[in-house]
């Protein structure tokens, strides 16, 4: 049983990787505003996805052998397969980002899209914050706390869908008279013309990976909608990996993200 | 029943492709006023209605029927509902093929999607979704039934797996001698500009048979890789299943739609660019470039999902004391395969989704007049098509290194070496694509790096070859029929890899690109890397799956005809291509003076297919009337023999802990495994 200090412990390390990774963004914005240094972005990028990786995704858990291991039939050795599985798939989902961002580098170089930067920005907050409240929500769960568990997935659930609305409705133009006024209230010049998937290959490139990047989310939804049914049930009391596997995902559509912001938005100059 | 299910699905099958010909003709004609009768629509009623009509007269409405049925329905109802939404915006809601392009790409993926369902393989994940926890281990139907429909256990998805690639390599070989009877001859003789198939002249609908016979070879060769794979891994380490039993046979049943959608691009007016669909080419090609793109798509998931099971299995799965360096050998061409299927993969299903949103939505990613980069395709299918040729050949090589010892009686020479060089060559062979494409107007500085990285494959490759050469040495050879293929394959291997490097230097390769030099080097790598050590594997392990053995005197006819014309046929491709003979086209001057080279070709492709018309008859009738062989028929250490055969469900009753080094064959006293003491540790 874990005792109180440890649960608190837990609890203050989520708050403290989500501090850092919201000044990460925050020096990323300003970065590519000001004096715009690709190296800087890359760094930081890179030091957010690492962050991610190791305490919100908890990649150390994949050397974990607990000592029922050697019982092939038991729960914890089905733990350690399955995780084994969820990583290599994200490894082999992670070749289709690389190879979306291999075509963004390629046919725009040191250019971007020219689209709304406080959007951006907003939108990326809304998905680190849900990224934040996910972490919070499993650690209920191993805490043995379901009401927060329950509370916390919800939560994590109407950002993402947040995200995807802001992604889809408003960046997209779905339905173009509610994307130009939220885009007003978010500063739009007047006069700039919305992107389209035919305009061009930064139009190509930008509907690409959102989409590619707006699918995974709304696979992700599905699966949060699963655990927190489930786990109001109490299915999960026990046997926790599903919420870590829903949350491993959905952690890992944030690192995604954490590369295709400055990808779309952030670096070089807009077109 | 009284009546024979065959004859019965045989019956199925032409009433229904006759009521689907009907159906398709009649609202081909509502539709356009005319009628088509050698045209796409009724084409493709007729082939989605008699598949289904096939397995539901041979199996009944459960499982593969079930699929097929959803999947036609699902199809139609995608591409009505595109229809409909079409309508309402004021765009033209039909065409040429009935439905517009965007309905039929829509139809396919629902009908894909559908298929799953009807299947039943996503069943148990459902149930999971509503909080229902569902058992491991469903028993099996006895006989022959339990291949049509849903099955957990590996080594029934073996069989599947390799039964649906033998059904494919014989609808890709049927297309090879329907292309190569034309080419027999210079000038046009019956695929001519009058012939109107599926609504393509003759020289068109070689195109598409030219086309889908590298795919769907391709799609077969994976197949058959995961039924060795499938049905050999688990049985190897010591496994009861794979790590993912569900999802092994949710990539199974992937195939098969996979394997519908590629048909129907046959029909749908077919497609001109060759398997690798380069646009612009492939940007402006018909409807079935579109159904191509979609079946390679579904067909990669179903290889992605099968290379993530095969690693999870080797990490986790393995017997007590199987420590790496005495992991089978196999197991390790299997694993560095699966590496470059779980990663690679992805990038071919990208570039070749990115020319089907570039058809759909007009998006310019390799359209030069909007700024795109025709080049960056090539990068991004070379990144997978060429790795993916290791991933044919590793498991076969890894065939070849596991049989040598068992026939040669001698320790397996350098197994360390030879293990280590299966990933020396997953791991070389993603770094060399570009040599596809120094003819493309890539950028030049390219090209002397990937020339150089292209020969250091040679490498690992060779530590194999010495080997296997070692290995050979001062043996007690024997020489049955899976030995036979395994020498055979070594031969033609060889023949494979020395034209290789010739290729890889730019100044050659340069002229060498688009011949049938390299036609008759690729099918020596394929046919030495997969289909010998594919035969070699069947022959070996067919007693262990059936508890029968294939006739040994048809087996040596099998090796005799086929080795010999095989070797004409590349020989001769390689020699005509030297002298200018160019590849993937219908015709050919006759002054160029081939026509006698290409008519012995055609011969030689047509007495391959004979001696695979022998392979296939030897072992459908051995299920049932081979000779009876239940014990260690090839006096093997390998820990699968040491059980009787027919594999009992869950493999072994015993588990066995390894205690030795696994192939030190004829060293006294030397032991690779040992089952537990009777009783302890007995698995439930």
């Amino acid at each position: 049983m874990i005792n109180k200090q440890e649960k608190t412990n837990l609890l203050s390390q989520g708050v403290f990787i989500f501090v850092c990774l919201a000044v990460l963004t925050l020096l990323e914005f300003l970065v590519a505003v000001t004096f715009n240094s690709l190296v800087v972005l890359v760094v930081v990028a890179l030091v957010k996805a690492g962050l991610v990786l190791y305490y919100y995704m908890h990649m150390s858990k994949l050397n974990e052998n607990p000592d029922a291991a050697t019982d092939h039939e038991s729960y914890a050795f089905k733990t350690g397969t399955n995780r084994a599985g969820l990583w290599l798939f994200l490894l082999s989902d992670a070749f289709v980002f690389g190879g979306l961002m291999a075509m963004r580098l390629n046919l725009l170089g040191l250019t971007r899209p020219d689209l709304n930067q406080n959007l951006g920005l907003f939108v990326t907050v809304v998905l680190l914050v849900s990224s934040f409240f996910m972490n919070r929500g499993e650690t209920h769960l191993h805490n043995g706390n379901r009401a927060g568990f329950l509370k916390n997935t919800m939560i994590t659930f109407i950002l993402g869908l947040a995200f995807l609305l802001g992604v889809v409705m408003i960046e997209w133009h779905a339905i173009p008279s509610v994307a130009e006024a939220v885009l007003h209230l978010f500063g739009e010049p007047a006069g700039r013309t919305p992107l389209k998937p035919s305009s061009g290959v930064a139009g190509a490139a930008f509907f690409m990976m959102t989409g590619m990047h707006a699918f995974h989310v709304l696979t992700g939804l599905i699966f949060l909608a699963v655990i927190w049914v489930n786990g109001k049930r109490g299915l999960y009391d026990e046997k926790q990996y599903p919420v870590e596997a829903a949350a491993v995902y959905w952690h890992f559509i944030d690192v995604v993200w954490i590369f295709f912001y400055p990808a779309l938005y952030l670096i070089g100059t807009a077109i | 029943m009284k009546h024979n299910p065959l004859r019965n699905a045989f019956v199925f099958l032409l009433a229904f492709g006759a009521v689907g010909y009907g159906a398709g003709l009649g609202i081909d004609r509502l539709v356009t006023g005319d009628f088509h009768f050698s045209g796409a629509v009724a084409a493709a009623f007729a082939l989605l209605f008699s598949v289904a009509a096939f397995f539901f007269g041979l199996y009944g409405y459960r499982g593969v029927t079930r699929g097929l049925t959803f999947q036609v329905v699902g199809m139609f109802a995608g591409a009505l509902f595109v229809t409909l939404i079409r309508a309402l915006m004021g765009l033209k809601a039909f065409d040429a093929f009935l439905f517009s392009e965007p309905a039929w790409v829509f139809g396919g993926l629902v009908g894909a999607i559908a298929f799953l369902f009807g299947v039943g393989v996503v069943s148990d994940w459902m149930k999971w979704a509503r909080g229902i926890d569902t058992p491991e281990h469903h028993e099996d139907e006895p006989g022959w039934r339990k291949f049509f429909g849903v099955s957990l256990d590996h080594k029934v998805i073996g069989i599947q797996y390799t039964v649906t690639a033998l059904f494919l390599i014989s609808v890709g070989g049927l297309f090879a001698l329907i292309f190569r009877t034309e080419l027999a001859e210079s000038q046009l003789q019956f695929l001519t500009e009058n012939l109107r198939l599926f609504d393509q002249s003759g020289p068109q609908l070689y195109n598409t048979l030219m086309s889908l016979h590298g795919m769907i070879m391709i799609v077969s060769i994976l197949l058959g890789i995961a039924g060795i794979m499938n049905y050999a891994v688990p049985m190897l380490i010591g496994a009861r299943d794979m790590a993912f039993p569900r999802l092994n046979a949710f990539a199974y049943w992937l195939s098969v739609p996979a394997i519908m959608l590629l048909l129907m691009s046959l029909v749908l007016g077919g497609f001109d660019t060759g398997w690798t669909g380069y646009p612009p080419l492939s940007a402006r090609a018909p409807v079935g470039m579109q159904m191509f793109f979609l079946g390679v798509f579904v067909a990669g998931w179903s290889s992605i999902l099968g290379g993530l099971n095969v690693i999870a299995t080797t990490l986790r799965m393995r017997a007590k004391g199987m420590s790496p360096f005495r992991l089978p050998i196999l197991v390790w061409s299997a694993l560095a395969a699966s590496i470059i299927q779980l990663t690679a993969t992805q990038l071919i299903g990208l570039s070749f989704q990115l020319v089907m949103f570039q058809r759909l939505f007009d998006m310019g990613f390799f359209d030069p007049a909007k700024g795109g980069n025709p080049v960056l395709f090539q990068h991004l299918f070379w990144f997978y098509s060429h790795p993916v040729v290791y991933v044919f050949v590793l498991p076969g090589l890894g065939v070849i290194s596991e049989l040598l010892p068992v026939f040669a009686r001698k320790p397996l020479f350098g197994y360390r070496w030879v293990a280590l060089s299966s990933l020396g060559i997953a791991t070389v062979g993603s770094i060399v694509w570009a040599h596809h494409m120094f003819a493309s107007g890539m950028n030049e500085y390219l090209r002397v790096p990937f020339m150089y990285s292209t020969m250091l494959v040679a490498v690992p490759t060779g530590v194999k070859f010495f080997s296997w050469v070692a290995t050979l040495w001062g043996g007690k050879i024997e020489t049955p029929t899976p030995m036979l293929f395994v020498l055979g394959s070594i031969v033609v291997f060889l023949f494979g890899g020395v034209t290789g490097p010739p290729n890889a230097m730019v100044a050659l390769n340069l002229h060498l690109h688009d011949t049938y030099w390299v036609v008759g080097h690729f099918h020596d790598t394929i046919f030495g890397g997969f289909v010998f050590p594919f035969f070699a594997a069947l022959y070996y392990w067919f007693p262990k799956a059936t508890g029968r053995r294939m006739n040994e005197f048809w087996g040596k006819v099998h090796f005799w005809l086929m080795t010999p014309s095989f070797l004409v046929l590349t020989f001769g491709m390689m020699f005509i291509g030297l002298r200018g003979m160019r590849r993937r086209i219908v015709d050919y001057d006759p002054a160029q003076g081939f026509d006698h080279a290409q008519l012995i070709l055609t011969i030689c492709a047509f007495l391959i297919a004979i001696s695979i018309l022998i392979f296939l008859i030897n072992f459908f009738r051995s299920i049932k009337h081979g000779e009876v062989a239940t014990g260690n028929v090839w006096k093997s250490r390998s820990p699968e023999w040491q059980v009787p055969s027919p594999m009992p469900a869950h493999n072994y009753d015993v588990p066995f802990e390894v205690v030795g080094e696994p192939y030190d064959y004829g060293l006294a006293g030397s032991k690779y495994i040992e089952f537990a003491a009777d009783g302890a540790g007995k698995k439930h």
